[in-house]
């Protein structure tokens, strides 16, 4: 009994320790599923979530995001702030300092040129840079010797962490990328396919919109990391089969965004083998309203314009009897389960931004009446509100997508009992999101009085997502229908509030500003209805060991630290 | 002119062939189409029996049953000793060189795919074990004898006109030296300008070669030009089995009256004469026969007794067959005067003593 | 028959380019922008610059004549020069996909043997199984071999291949775990082991398209049959003292397989296009799910380039089977 006692006590010792004596390459093959295959490896060229998270098993920033948003070291010695110096206490610059010794997987040294070079690389006028805006307001990267990175910006820049922080903003070797400069950048077909980078894992065969093959870095930083030998990285399918590989058949590790009916990812948990990780960012599910008239009786470039107020939804007591009405818990149980919660913000995370408006939450169909009759909508013969003899109607748009149709089909519901006809209209995502200005159907064109859609914000600094809502962004036709005040709302006072908070360095006052912004566009004017705070899932088995969901950075951020459970 | 002493080379005794009907959804046997149904008759060595009717009597069936090409329903088909009815399916394929075919439709009846050469050499492969200069050989002869051109052996059956492909036809039926050929309409397909060139044939190699034909047509005429006896079949029986002269000259069954009453006459002065009988009604489905006779129900000379029972095929006089209630042997007279011709002698008929 | 085959050949090249313009203007006209796929945190600007780094913007018919020049003149080039080591096609800019910036030939050539082990597998599986039920099934018709096989190439035509591939990998995959759910497309066969995993992996979904395509095959040759098997010149060959197998596989079944044959040949080109539906769910990731993605991704370039590929095997595969039947049918000649 005791000798049994103690092997098993040695044994979970062993259980418990895996990571403390792993080695690199000890765990054999990671097996990763994403259902929407990676079609390229360079993040510059592509800025799909599938090719700016296979890369970064590959390429890294200087410093990324942890879990909780926090900018963290990852080939730089420390995070610069205007504490250590870091910083310009004018916000002017920041300095970076490499890591001594860094090596690229083909064991040459990784230098300050190298970052310069990747600047140059994503800002040349015609290589159409998919993150150019990462490297926006930077004047100069400058190379004072092989390790210090200096990036200097136009402007005091608050939020310094954007250039070389982050997935979407990697170093690229200069010595592979050379000859890719500018109008060459997609002839460098082998570069961009098999990136040399300091990551924890080198390509080793790529197959566009099929698999990846890497194998662990031989030169990676912390010689007892990575733990797996090599990764099968495979693509294509659909979410359920993605799902199914790794919660049912055990063949996958982990898979990408299973994103299906609540009940079906529980039934598949069931079987035991894998659980859904989920972590909550920015991305929030809206519903848009217009401020302009959308109605087709409008000349063409007259309709969806501030030359015409939307006769109804100009009226805040309607637009905040929209969002009374609208029961946000009921629609994340049917639509996102676990990985969804309801929100009343348009900026829902980090916590210094997140503004603590919950008055929503609450569904309240009498008091949406209420207000309705106050704006003078009365209820007519056939149900339907009136004034002046004009029915309270709107048309509902959103993209075609499963989840949206069974969101238009409740809010249609609850907009019914409060006396409001209804029409839904759903647009291909192609279309919708496709941005062409002679598409009528497009979300930009807005030619509808309401409309849902999600949207999130780049890593952690809400400014430039709130400043999208000033006068002068609004699509327009002089603008080809192109900006990103998608509702047209105009407010001076908002438009200062923006500018101020781009010339506030202090994190404290930034959190304060942001979140009056945000209130402002949400339980101050409801001129944006948030719904509900969508988070990222994953799955993974139960045999994968390591995994931290992280909604600020690539989630496969930290796979140098994944490993084998056994 | 007739041996009875001859050998018969084929005795058909009782031969029924039904076809069965299937219907309702799960394809039940719910009757027969009863095409051939109890007939007998002998064919002598080296004769021609002709055999007529209207289409759909069941003529062809007899045909293709007298080679088993169907498995028959009932009775006994006796070719050259053996019955053929009862043969296993490899001892049948054996006997098959002793009995051939010439179809009706050429065109069909050759497989589009072979050549002349193959289609005459085919049963050679598969019956003799001749090498291929011989067989070619062999071809050339049969090519020679039923007058088509050495040069065609490498040409397919679509290149032929129907004349050429009906003699290709008879080419392949005689590769194997049959004894005995059934001829299941074998004009009926072509111009009336190359009948007569393939029955001149089709006699000329009788003569030769000694074959005893069964002559399956709708052609009056024709049979009367080729056949010695004649069989006329109603509804899947004989009605009347006769030799030639006798039948043309004085038919005995109300339906071989009727039928031959059809045939013009070449002279003028006989031709004014002839009086067409028409019959009345249509032929009866052979799936529901009528009871008793089965020319009962459109016979002119229709008694009760007719609907009753069914008359057997007897000798009304030496080699005359006949199945009607009212053409009894000591009479040996029409079934009613309403032919009009005047009756000859049964005695002075046939018997070659 | 040779002068048929060049007249026909020559017919094909403006058939081909009115096709290639047709494809060419029906995408263009379709709606969808390459950046709908790029998250909405990407700012204007940026999406401008990237539309015009592809040349997305450029006139149409620019675009077309220079789609024409890459398709036909600087792809066959560097074919060439990859054959014979050669550099005639130099420095020409190819054909690029707009999702991975990669030539497109490249892209094709890679899937070309996944699609053609799967997809080709599973055709000719279902014509192996195809004939000799189709064959017995006539030979013997009403039979309950003839019933059963009626039933199942009901079930064949009738289900459709999502629905009978996800059935097999709930059954064999997740119950039993006999077969991957997931194609391995990196799975090298280099000996014996590797041979049964790849056999393993590919069954699943070559029973599913091979029940598909033999359902149909095995219609055509039972009804091809059957029309046979009623000709004169099958008693003929009875009638001759041929044996039965003889006359069934010599001279019925030649003449039925002239349009059966025909059919496969037609067949053909749909074994190139892949079966979208049933790589998707397998994960086989051939030209259909190549087509399918770069549909998605409103991939112009690549788009066009496979419909276009595809226009060309049905034009070629359809002379083919032109030629075939007068190659097997001595009644028809072309010239």
């Amino acid at each position: 009994m005791k000798l049994k006692t103690a092997l098993l006590g040695a044994a979970a010792a062993f259980a418990m320790a895996p990571a403390a004596f792993a080695e690199r390459g000890a765990d054999g093959q990671l097996n990763i599923i994403y259902w929407q295959a990676p079609s390229i490896l360079n993040p510059y060229l592509s800025s799909g979530t599938k090719d700016v998270e296979s890369a970064s098993m590959v390429l890294e920033p200087l410093a990324g995001f942890n879990e909780k948003g926090e900018v963290i070291p990852r080939l730089v010695t420390e995070v610069p702030t205007v504490e250590n110096g870091g910083v310009s206490a004018d916000l002017t610059s920041i300095t970076w300092k490499l890591t001594p010794g860094l090596l690229w997987s083909d064991g040459t040294p990784v230098t300050s040129a190298d970052a310069v070079f990747t600047w140059q690389y994503c800002t040349h006028p015609e290589g159409g840079c998919a993150q150019a805006a990462r490297y926006e307001g930077v004047t100069s990267v400058e190379a004072p010797d092989d390790l210090t990175i200096k990036v200097n910006f136009a402007a005091p820049k608050p939020n310094p962490y954007q250039a070389f922080v982050g997935a979407t903003s990697p170093l690229l070797q200069a010595k592979q990328f050379a000859e890719c400069l500018g109008a060459k950048a997609p002839e460098c077909t082998a570069a961009n396919f098999g990136p040399i980078g300091t990551g924890p894992f080198m390509v080793t065969e790529f197959k566009t919109n099929d698999t990846v093959q890497m194998v662990a870095n031989p030169n990676y930083r912390d010689p007892a990391k990575p733990a797996f030998a090599s990764v099968n990285f495979k693509g294509g399918g659909d979410a359920q089969a993605a799902a199914r590989s790794v919660l049912e058949t055990g063949e996958f590790d982990y898979a990408w965004n299973p994103q299906l009916a609540p009940e079906v990812l529980a039934g598949m948990e069931a079987a035991g083998k894998g659980k859904v990780f989920a972590a909550f960012g920015t991305l929030v599910e809206r519903i848009e309203i217009n401020m302009t008239d959308p109605d087709p009786a409008l000349p063409e470039g007259m309709r969806s314009t501030a030359a015409h107020p939307h006769p109804i939804l100009s009226d805040i007591r309607v637009r905040q009897a929209l969002s009374m009405a609208i029961d946000r818990n009921l629609l994340v149980e049917v639509g996102y389960g676990s990985s969804g919660r309801a929100t009343c913000n348009l900026v829902p995370a980090p916590e210094l931004y997140a503004s603590d408006n919950t008055g929503c939450l609450t569904q309240d169909i009498e008091g949406a009446k209420k207000l309705l009759e106050e704006a003078g909508w009365m209820p007519g013969a056939d149900g339907i509100r009136e004034k002046d003899g004009k029915k309270l109607k709107l048309l509902y748009q959103s993209s075609t997508n499963a989840v949206r149709q069974d969101f238009q089909a409740l809010v249609k519901g609850w907009w019914n009992e409060i006396g409001i006809e209804v029409e839904l209209k759903n647009v291909d995502a192609s279309v919708f999101f496709g941005g062409d200005p002679g598409s009528p159907d497009t979300f930009q064109k807005f030619y509808a009085d309401v409309e849902m859609y999600a949207n999130n914000f780049d890593g952690t600094d809400p400014e430039p997502y709130l400043a999208q809502y000033t006068c002068e962004k609004a699509p327009k036709p002089e603008s080809q229908w192109q900006g990103e005040n998608i509702n047209r709302f105009c407010d001076p006072a908002y438009d200062a509030l923006v500018a101020e908070l781009g010339k506030t360095g202090e994190m404290a006052k930034r959190g304060e500003i942001a979140r009056q912004l945000n209130d402002m566009l949400t339980k101050d004017s409801f001129v944006v209805i948030p719904l509900v705070d969508r988070g990222r899932t994953s799955a993974a088995s139960n045999t994968l060991g390591g995994v931290v969901m992280n909604a600020w950075d690539s989630e496969l951020w930290n796979t140098s630290d994944w490993y084998r459970v056994k | 002119m007739l041996d009875a002493g001859r050998r018969k080379l084929v005795e058909v005794r009782d031969l029924k062939m039904y076809f069965p009907i299937y219907s309702g959804l799960l394809r039940r046997h719910t009757g027969d189409v009863k095409a051939v149904d109890g007939v007998s008759f002998d064919i002598f060595e080296g004769e021609t029996l002709g055999l007529v009717g209207e289409s759909g009597c069941g003529k062809s069936t007899v045909g293709r049953a007298l080679l088993r090409l169907y498995e028959l329903t009932g009775g006994s088909v006796v070719i050259d000793g053996d019955d053929v009815a009862k043969l296993s399916p490899e001892a049948l394929r054996q006997k098959r060189p002793t009995m051939q075919m010439v179809f009706q439709d050429p065109q069909a009846s050759l497989n589009p795919r072979m050549t002349l050469a193959g289609i005459i050499g085919e049963p050679l492969d598969e019956h003799t074990s001749l090498t291929a200069p011989e067989k070619l050989a062999r071809i050339y002869q049969l090519m020679d004898q039923v007058g088509l051109n050495r040069n065609f052996a490498n040409r397919y059956p679509h290149e032929f006109s129907g004349g050429q492909r009906q003699r290709i036809g008879i080419a392949r039926a005689l590769a194997l030296n049959p004894k005995f050929i059934v001829c299941d309409e074998p004009i009926a397909a072509l111009d009336v300008s190359i009948q007569a060139q393939v029955v001149n044939l089709l006699e000329e190699l009788q003569d030769r070669l000694g074959l005893t034909y069964l002559f399956i047509s709708h052609d009056l005429s024709m049979v009367r030009h080729i056949a010695d006896r004649v069989a006329v079949m109603y509804l899947g029986q004989i009605a009347e089995l006769s030799p030639r002269d006798e039948l043309y000259a004085q038919p005995l069954h109300p339906y071989a009256i009727a039928l031959l009453s059809a045939v013009p006459e070449p002279d003028p002065s006989r031709e004014g004469a002839r009086q067409r009988i028409i019959l009345q009604g249509d032929v009866p489905s052979p799936a529901n026969p009528p009871k008793g006779c089965n020319f009962s129900t459109r016979c002119p000379q229709v008694q009760a007794i007719c609907h009753r029972l069914q008359p057997d095929l007897i000798e009304v006089a030496p080699l005359r067959f006949v199945a009607c209630h009212f053409v009894q042997p000591q009479q040996a007279q029409p079934a009613g005067s309403t032919g009009g011709t005047e009756a000859t002698e049964p005695t002075q008929q046939g018997v070659n003593a | 028959m040779l002068t048929f085959t060049i007249r026909r050949l020559l017919l094909a090249i403006p058939t081909l380019l009115f096709i290639s313009l047709i494809i060419f203007l029906l995408l263009d006209m379709a709606p969808g922008s390459p950046m709908s796929q790029i998250p909405l945190t990407v700012p204007l600007e940026v999406r401008l610059k990237m539309i015009e780094a592809l040349g997305a913007n450029d006139p149409i018919f620019f675009r077309y004549i220079n789609w024409l020049h890459k398709f036909f003149v600087i792809e066959p080039l560097h074919v060439f020069d990859g054959l014979f080591g050669t550099t005639f096609a130099g420095d020409s800019l190819r054909e690029l996909s707009w999702q991975s910036r990669s030539p497109v030939a490249d892209v094709i050539a890679q899937r070309i043997p996944q699609t053609l082990t799967v997809i080709g597998m599973s055709y000719l599986l279902g014509i192996l199984i195809a004939l000799p039920i189709g064959i017995y099934s006539a030979y013997r018709q009403y039979s309950w071999f003839d019933q059963l096989g009626t039933f199942i190439s009901m079930i064949g035509f009738s289900v459709p291949t999502f629905f009978t591939g996800v059935l097999l990998i709930v059954v064999f995959s997740v119950k039993l775990h006999w077969f991957p759910s997931i194609y391995d497309t990196t799975l090298k066969v280099t000996d014996w082991a590797s041979f049964g995993k790849q056999v393993k992996q590919m069954t699943m979904p070559v029973a599913v398209l091979g029940l598909y395509n033999a359902a149909q095959i095995s219609r055509y040759m039972r009804s091809s049959m059957l029309e046979n098997l009623t000709q004169d010149y099958v008693r003929t060959a009875r009638a001759k003292g041929l044996s039965e197998r003889v006359v069934v596989l010599k001279h019925v079944l030649r003449n039925s397989l002239i349009p059966v044959v025909t059919v496969i040949a037609l067949g053909i080109p749909t074994i190139f296009g892949g079966a979208i539906i049933t790589e998707q769910v397998f994960k086989v990731n051939g030209l259909g799910q190549l087509l399918i993605t770069a549909i998605y991704a409103n991939d112009l370039p690549m788009v066009q380039t496979l419909t276009f590929i595809f226009a060309v095997l049905i034009v070629l595969f359809n002379l083919v089977a032109d030629i075939l039947y007068g190659i097997l049918d001595p009644r028809i000649r072309y010239d």
